[in-house]
């Protein structure tokens, strides 16, 4: 009973929790327009399409695979809208089709792991290469601008109340997600499979298709997210979302995912985001900036990686001697 | 001083062919009132290297003397996540109710929206030594140097060291960095001049402004180039990172550097002979003047526009003109600037 209860309190959602309800606490208390709408709104927009991303990698590492190549999709996509604007492509044919590109770079990933059985390391890491390749083939040396102002406005202007489309997008994407990965039977084989895929293959779930499914959608997500960051900053150049990789699966990893899989909640990543993303503003409001606040980013994530094994190496030691009784 | 304003004035009665400067030009300069409460933000492409350290020191320079009772501040990202952290501080500036953002720009026409919101919610936005390409989100853009000039100092050093014969190649900052390419696009003007036919340019590569990776592209560059006699790398980065490898390669006797340089960074290349010859402007004074012209437009004293002519400290006489170099925009022109060799780079890196 009372172990119960100790483990639940140390439960990584709590901790979470706490350390956001902190990090809220303090930026509103240092800066009084921390809690302004349009400050909040901001807060959101600056990172909007790491988190979008950030949602569906959570999916993909419980699954117990990675996917690196996301942030070159989301150049990619970025570029290839902008080269087909270029070429004379009014931008609401392009939308589509720089879509399928995801579909079809999600796919291509798919088949090397799926299909030949490499390990999505290291396809993805190749991709990360060859995405980024075509996206600096496609756009040269230059700075594509000038789409349409309807275009620009998806990513700049609100929608809906003070709401832009990028934020809409990350919270149709969270529930949908949510009830995917928690409330569906897709969603345990998820688990399962990053559990152990063995264990999975026995059990007669169809391993291949359930990986497969889940890279196609990480790109699809990756360019919708590239197109989304077109439109907020309304110019694409060959480095769009250069490195951007690094911090989704940060926030993927503090939010209390295992890195092997089978282990987290998309509950834990959004309270993950929440944390990184006031963090952010609350240093840049307190004009703590660059380097300063990569390390202090950096720092919570070795945290998130120490914490959880000492916790559970703690617990080991003083559950042990008890162990019999349950 | 006195250079500074006349090529000023001359090149605007070229550029703008018309009289339209003869009224304002007899009007008195503005000069700025001390002791006003002005929030400014300094905002360098990323931290951590000296040309933006030194423009800092001129700014606070004139933020003593102007006794401003506002805050000066100085933030900026880290160079991996520059474009994405400029947008940051831009947004949080005018978040926090900044008055100016001084930009030196390396986020391209990216920054445009969130510069375009900083003006709507009242923080003026003027850039330095970068500008914003579509000038959008702008008011006015502090020049260095007049970019046609610098394409005749480059082609003329390039002329200097190779002899007036080979080939050579430019190592360059970002591939839209808007200064960079201008000046580029300077120096391939002059370069057409007869005095240069036997000199070829033969390769323009970028290295980010990132000390490692235009290292290897300096590298990469003799790989691919057999007979590259000269590297020219208009970025206070990539000169020291291409005079580096060469000398760690030893190839300086082959291949020399040359381009726009700090000279305390410069020095020990200029003196062994990898780099004889490089060029740069003051960075103290660029941010002195910046400071002022921000100082200025923040307080109401001038608007901004075309025709302002303004005091700026010890630095003298400037005035407003439109971009010559860009399709818009407003520019003030700061110039002139030094050639530094072996005589003169040991007294300047002090």
């Amino acid at each position: 009973m009372e172990g119960g209860l100790m483990r639940r309190l140390v439960r990584w959602e709590v901790l979470l929790l706490v350390i956001l309800a902190v990090t809220i606490a303090v930026n509103s208390a240092m800066a009084p327009m921390f809690l302004t709408i349009g400050n909040q709104i901001n807060l959101f927009q600056l990172s909007i399409e790491k988190i979008i991303v950030a949602l569906m990698m959570t999916l993909v590492i419980v699954n117990g695979e990675i996917d690196l190549s996301v942030a070159s999709m989301m150049g990619l996509a970025a570029c290839a809208f902008g080269w087909l604007f270029q070429m004379g492509v009014p931008a609401g044919v392009a939308i589509p089709i720089v879509l399928a590109l995801g579909l079809l770079g999600g796919a291509f990933n798919a088949f090397w792991i799926t299909v030949i059985g490499m390990p999505s390391l290291v396809v993805t890491l190749a991709m990360l290469i060859g995405f980024r390749g075509m996206a600096r083939i496609l756009v040269e040396d230059r700075g594509i601008t000038g789409f349409p102002d309807w275009f620009n406005a998806l990513g700049q202007q609100p929608i809906l109340g003070p709401l832009p489309l990028a934020l809409l997008v990350f919270a149709v994407l969270f529930v949908v997600l949510l009830v995917v990965l928690h409330r569906s039977g897709f969603g345990r084989k998820v688990y399962v499979i990053g559990n152990s895929a063995e264990v999975a293959r026995y059990s007669g779930v169809a391993v291949p298709r359930v990986k497969a499914l889940l890279f196609v959608a990480s790109g699809f997500v990756a360019a919708l997210a590239g197109l989304l960051y077109t439109a907020r900053v309304s110019a694409v150049r060959g480095d769009v979302a250069l490195g951007f990789e690094l911090d989704i699966i940060t926030m993927v990893l503090l939010g209390g995912v295992s890195i092997f899989g089978g282990k987290g909640t998309l509950w834990g990543v959004l309270l993950s985001i929440l944390i990184v993303l006031n963090l952010r503003n609350g240093m840049a409001l307190a004009n703590i900036t660059g380097h300063l606040q990569t390390g202090v980013i950096g720092l919570l994530l070795i945290l998130s990686v120490l914490v959880p094994n000492l916790v559970q190496s703690a617990g080991r030691l003083s559950f042990k001697p008890g162990s019999a009784s349950r | 001083m006195k250079f500074a304003g006349s090529s000023c004035l001359a090149a605007t009665a070229l550029l703008m062919g018309s009289s339209l400067m003869g009224p304002t030009a007899l009007a008195e300069p503005v000069t700025a009132t001390k002791g006003e409460s002005v929030d400014m933000v300094l905002l360098p492409k990323f931290l951590g290297i000296l040309p933006f350290d030194q423009a800092h020191r001129g700014a606070q320079e004139a933020h003593e003397e102007l006794e401003n009772k506002g805050e000066l501040l100085y933030v900026g990202p880290t160079p991996e996540n520059s474009v994405a952290g400029q947008i940051e501080i831009m947004t949080t500036a005018a978040t926090q109710g900044q008055d100016v953002v001084m930009l030196s720009n390396n986020s391209g026409d990216q920054i445009v929206p969130s510069a375009q919101a900083a003006q709507e919610a009242g923080t003026r936005v003027v850039t330095w030594d970068s500008p914003i390409p579509s000038a959008e989100g702008e008011t006015v853009f502090v020049a260095q140097v007049d970019f046609n000039d610098i394409g005749v100092v480059m082609a003329d050093m390039a002329h200097n060291i190779m002899g007036g014969e080979g080939e050579f190649a430019i190592l360059s900052a970002t591939p839209d960095a808007a200064n960079q390419n201008a000046w580029i696009a300077a120096m391939q003007r002059a370069l057409e001049g007869e005095k240069y036919a036997n000199m070829t340019l033969v390769d323009t590569v970028y290295g980010d402004d990132q000390s490692e990776l235009s290292y290897n592209r300096a590298l990469a560059l003799v790989d691919k180039h057999a007979n590259l006699k000269l590297i020219m790398a208009p970025t206070s980065v990539g000169i020291v990172a291409a005079a580096k490898a060469m000398q760690d390669e030893g190839l300086c006797d082959q291949i020399k550097i040359s381009g726009l340089g700090v000279p305390a960074e410069m020095v020990s290349y200029t003196m062994n002979g990898c780099a004889p010859e490089f060029a740069l402007w003051s960075f103290v004074d660029l941010g002195y003047l910046t400071y002022y012209t921000s100082y200025l437009i923040a307080t109401g004293a001038i608007a901004g526009e075309v025709g302002d002519e303004f005091e700026a400290g010890r630095m003298g006489t400037f005035s407003i003109e439109k971009d010559p170099t860009r399709d818009a925009g407003n520019r003030v022109l700061m110039g002139p600037f030094t050639v530094y060799n072996a005589d003169n780079v040991e007294a300047a890196a002090q």
